[in-house]
């Protein structure tokens, strides 16, 4: 490791908020800790699909409760969720709600605080589950948080410059953004050198709201190679439930290949890329039994797809934060799916396919062609100039000039490219699929309809 | 001869003269009774004997730079937009006016250098009237340069003479657009300084052109990591002799505006320590927690009668807190930063030869303890080899 | 006609505004949006700065109430916006609250229009409706992007 980053993170752990870290004693931590704390080593040993659930509560005795109907549900992945007043730094904030939700019982944050607990506090239950945790936040200065994350025993840490930033920030510069991500890579990569590697992921459901897969892989595969060229060796790509199942198989289908493709291109063949699904992840149901089916349709496609793991919803998801009992139950249910689901034909699209992976490249060789001298910055300009163009994304930057609606078969389709180089015969293709035949207010409420589909 | 690449970088300020070579650095009270380049001569002769003019660079804020008068129509948009363009291009904002309040604000007696007229999307004409023209007529300034909607361009330009008019900075989705009027204001301080009668003398030792600092700072900032254990965000506090000079990380604002630096820059422009001293002690009178600030000095505000070394120090403390001040929500100015997050505060300039470390971190911690009430405890870095300046210049001198 | 769209204070309904946008296009609106997590005086000053006609704020957590009566207040300080239609919609109080009360009390705060739980195309019909009445003439035809009609070409190789 560079002198400048020890130096850089001396100066971050330093925070107030910090009780003495202990940089020899993490290491040792790391360096001893057990196999089964690592994701990476799960990917590499089982063949099922894990089953990772969502859920993070302010105080430690809540969150030990939740692991400890996690784990009797027969979890993979366990989940440790932020709370949002430690995903914009405010810590003295969170500590102030930690506080009053210990005092009073009523939950003050929606999430657990991480820096404010602390790791010596943390590490303690990461340890006793000794279960894999993945790390889920949405910060986009996620320093210290994935410091006191390695060191409480959590390697798997989720997010990016551009999926943690542009679904939820209206003006974070997005150039910090990238600096600050090239941080985490590098610890994560530093650390990865001393026991099983820790795993990256990337955030692929976005806005969760009409995104289209070019998009959403061109920003995997962008932030995939961001993070292989700091050394990171074990790197998830991720997108969620789109609406429609051949989609879904042909995304899927499509990212592998160019995940491996644009990784052997940095010369980074080593890393192993796994792929993760998210079940739906727009708007739900507030039927509790309609969410249910839906939740089990999503492990059925989930299957499909091949992922190598699913991260969960609720049939709470419409009412707001799930209780420990429905979190458990998604769990068992999607285990249950997943154990009885046998014998998957091998279904695919080439015309497909071949339309998406074209998308994919021009828009890949647009990023690459920006004269800056560095990837990152070739990102960055290519989404200030709407190359990159993420439908409704709250963010100043992005150009929000992008237009899809559904198809037929509720394939999410390109009706405006906005200045995403699609090429145009692909481009013609899309919105041949549409009916675009008609006033353009019909347009737009179709548009209302295909975001609300699953209601 | 030296080295043939090896170069000699100088900086002018208001109170000292710096001068770099590739392995020392020294620093020089001005003499204000000799021409600058006398005063240079006399001092470093020796130095810089050594250097051919091509191989010499130097930059100048000596005259404390240009100042400017922007007239708006909105808080949000032009005046925001016009405000952020003139501080990155090294320009001091001294007045911003609310077209149409025009009629209810002073006339500044003070010689304006570029008054700055902006306001309106490109196809919302008719926002300007007779009492723009009225109001230019009795100010004094230089030049002005109209950055407004198109369609009063031209009828603005009919009325005021010497009007330059450029591409409006507010584009029709009502984001920024700063080149031209960055580059406007960057080359008028360039020919205000190359237009200074000292200055010009200083063209018999260099070949080059001689610019601003500020410009030469801000080309050191996304290269500071490189020199100094400084973590991002961090800001940057240049206490000179007449004005005070931040440049900030943009994650520190929480600002609907995308520009195309990592960083921001702005600048007090009256508060200093010996040309500013007066109105330094005046905003310091009207702070309530001074009193206490200068209680935990250990003295009294007789220090502000006082002409000694201490008096100097306890200024320069006072004004390291007067400028937090003026960044936070307490004494918001032109913009808060969001301090709690700051990692690192880098000293430069004149005030690193008098406060030491200790000194400075003291006061920090006041801050933070009396008006953010934290024990944020951002890490103090003191530039007192003038390294910032120097990679700056270096930088520079590597581009031309 | 052009019109200032956006989500007023600490509230991210992107979706939400991002369909108001959409909407307004169709209907032949020229549209300036400033997103979520817009402030009062930005609505405003975007009003003066682009010559607005229509200022549309959306407010869909239920917090109006607190920012709504400073609207006159600091609308009076502006002197070129006496014109601007202002219309308020989405969910204008917390918990439940009859259209009756709230209607005329966000009328009272200084706005034209107010659609408390109403859908957007109903709200964007009484906009127009509105519009005729008050500026005959004046409403343009919709478009949507660069979205072609008829685009029914042959699927490629």
């Amino acid at each position: 490791m560079s002198n400048q980053l020890q130096e850089e993170r001396e100066i971050i752990l330093g925070n107030e908020n910090v009780d003495a870290f202990d940089f020899d004693e993490v290491r040792e931590f790391v360096k001893g800790a057990d196999e089964q704390l690592f994701i990476s080593h799960h990917f590499a040993t089982k063949d099922k699909m894990l089953v990772q659930p969502r859920g993070g509560f302010p105080t430690y005795q809540k969150q030990y409760a939740l692991y400890e109907f996690f784990v009797d549900a027969n979890v993979d992945v366990l989940p440790l969720t932020i709370d949002s007043n430690t995903r914009l730094n405010d810590y003295s904030t969170a500590k102030k709600m930690l506080r009053l939700s210990e005092e009073n019982e009523v939950d003050m944050l929606n999430g657990y605080p991480l820096v404010n607990h602390g790791y010596r506090t943390t590490r303690k239950m990461m340890t006793h589950f000794n279960h894999p945790v993945s790390l889920r936040h949405g910060t986009p200065d996620a320093r210290l948080l994935i410091e006191i994350a390695i060191a409480s025993g959590i390697f798997e840490i989720e997010g990016g410059p551009i999926t943690y930033l542009l679904p939820y920030s209206k003006n974070f510069p997005l150039d910090k953004a990238f600096l600050y991500w090239k941080y985490v890579e590098r610890v994560c990569a530093d650390y990865s050198t001393l026991n099983k590697p820790i795993n990256r992921e990337s955030f692929g459901p976005l806005t969760a709201t009409l995104v289209p897969p070019c998009i959403t892989i061109v920003i995997q595969l962008l932030e995939m190679m961001l993070s292989l060229e700091e050394g990171v060796k074990s790197f998830s790509v991720s997108f969620s439930q789109q609406g429609s199942m051949i989609q879904d198989i042909v995304t899927g289908k499509v990212t592998r290949a160019l995940a491996k493709h644009y990784a052997a291109q940095i010369g980074c063949e080593d890393a192993v890329i796994n792929l993760v699904y998210h079940q739906w992840m727009g708007a739900f149901p507030t039927n509790r039994d309609s969410a249910d089916q839906l939740i089990n349709m999503s492990t059925v496609i989930a299957s499909m797809v091949g992922a190598d793991k699913i991260i969960t919803k609720t049939r709470e998801e419409a009412v707001g934060i799930p209780t420990k009992e429905a979190n458990a139950k998604v769990v068992a249910d999607t285990q249950y799916t997943l154990r009885i689901l046998n014998g998957l034909p091998g279904i695919s699209d080439e015309m497909e396919e071949e339309v998406l992976t074209a998308e994919v490249h021009a828009i890949m060789e647009a990023v690459f062609n920006d004269p800056a001298d560095t990837l990152w910055r070739k990102v960055f300009n290519s989404i200030k100039n709407g190359i990159i163009d993420v439908p409704f994304s709250p963010h100043i930057i992005n150009h929000n000039k992008m237009i899809t609606i559904r198809d037929a078969q509720k394939n999410i389709r390109i009706i405006d490219r906005g200045n995403v180089p699609i090429p145009d015969r692909c481009y013609v293709y899309e919105k041949s699929c549409c009916d675009l035949n008609k006033d353009t207010t019909s347009i737009v409420n179709d548009i209302i309809h295909d975001i609300g589909i699953m209601q | 001869m030296s080295n043939m690449n090896e170069k000699l970088l100088i900086d002018i300020g208001s109170t000292y003269f710096k001068v770099s070579t590739d392995n020392s650095i020294e620093q020089h009270f001005r003499d204000f009774n000799k021409q600058i380049l006398d005063d240079l001569t006399h001092k470093c002769g020796d130095t810089l004997q050594r250097y051919d003019s091509k191989n010499v660079h130097i930059c100048s804020s000596a005259n404390g730079g240009l100042s400017t008068l922007i007239i708006g129509v909105t808080h949000s948009f032009s005046l925001k937009y016009a405000s952020n363009i003139a501080y990155n291009a090294g320009i001091n904002v001294i007045d911003s006016i609310i077209f149409q309040d025009i009629e209810d604000y002073s006339i500044p007696s003070d010689l304006i250098d570029v008054v700055i007229i902006v306001g309106g999307i490109n196809s919302n004409g008719g926002v300007f009237d007779e009492r723009l023209t009225s109001y230019l007529a009795k100010l004094n300034y230089s030049s002005v340069v109209y950055v407004g909607n198109q369609p009063d361009g031209a009828l603005v330009a009919e009325r005021v003479e010497q009007l330059v008019v450029l591409p409006n900075i507010i584009d029709d989705r009502l984001h920024i657009v700063e080149e031209h009027l960055k580059d406007f204001l960057t080359n008028l301080y360039q020919q205000d300084i190359e237009g200074k009668e000292d200055i010009k003398h200083l063209y018999q030792i260099t070949d080059n052109q001689i610019y601003s600092t500020p410009y030469v700072v801000t080309k050191s900032l996304p290269l500071i990591h490189g020199s100094f254990p400084v973590t991002d965000p961090f800001i940057l506090l240049d206490i000179g002799g007449a004005t005070t000079d931040v440049h900030y990380s943009k994650d520190l604002v929480n600002d609907n505006i995308v520009t195309e630096q990592g960083f921001d820059r702005l600048v007090f422009k009256k508060l200093g320590v010996y040309k500013s001293r007066q109105s330094l002690i005046f905003t310091a009178e009207n702070n309530e927690f001074s009193y206490e600030l200068l209680m935990h000095l250990k003295v009294t505000e007789n220090i502000y009668q006082e002409h000694s070394e201490k008096a100097t120090k306890v200024l320069m403390q006072l004004a390291i807190f007067l400028v937090l001040c003026k960044m936070s929500h307490y004494r918001p100015a032109y913009v808060t930063l969001r301090l709690l997050t700051v990692n690192s505060i880098v000293f430069t300039g004149g005030i690193t030869k008098v406060l030491t470390t200790e000194d400075i971190e003291d006061i920090v911690a006041f801050f933070y303890r009396k008006i953010l009430n934290s024990d944020h405890k951002p890490v103090t870095v003191l530039d007192s080899g003038y390294n910032i300046w120097t990679l700056g210049a270096k930088e520079h001198a590597v581009c031309l | 006609m052009k019109v200032v769209t956006g989500v007023i204070g600490n509230d991210i309904h992107v979706v939400a505004n991002r369909l108001m946008d959409l909407s307004l296009n169709a209907r032949g609106y020229e549209v300036f949006n400033l997103g979520v997590n817009t402030y009062l005086e930005e609505f405003f000053d975007a009003a003066v700065e682009t010559g607005a006609d229509i200022l549309l704020i959306s407010s869909l957590n239920g917090e109006a109430e607190g920012w709504a009566r400073e609207v006159k207040l600091l609308k009076a300080e502006y002197k070129s916006i006496d014109k601007l239609i202002m219309m308020i919609g989405g969910n204008l109080t917390v918990g439940s609250g009859n259209a009756e009360d709230i209607v005329p009390r966000y009328q009272n705060y200084g706005f034209n229009l107010v659609c408390h739980q109403v859908d957007l195309n109903t709200g964007l019909d009484m906009l127009e409706a509105y519009v005729d009445e008050h500026r005959p003439g004046e409403r343009g035809k919709g478009e949507l992007g660069n979205v072609e009609h008829n685009t029914r070409e042959q699927v490629p190789s």
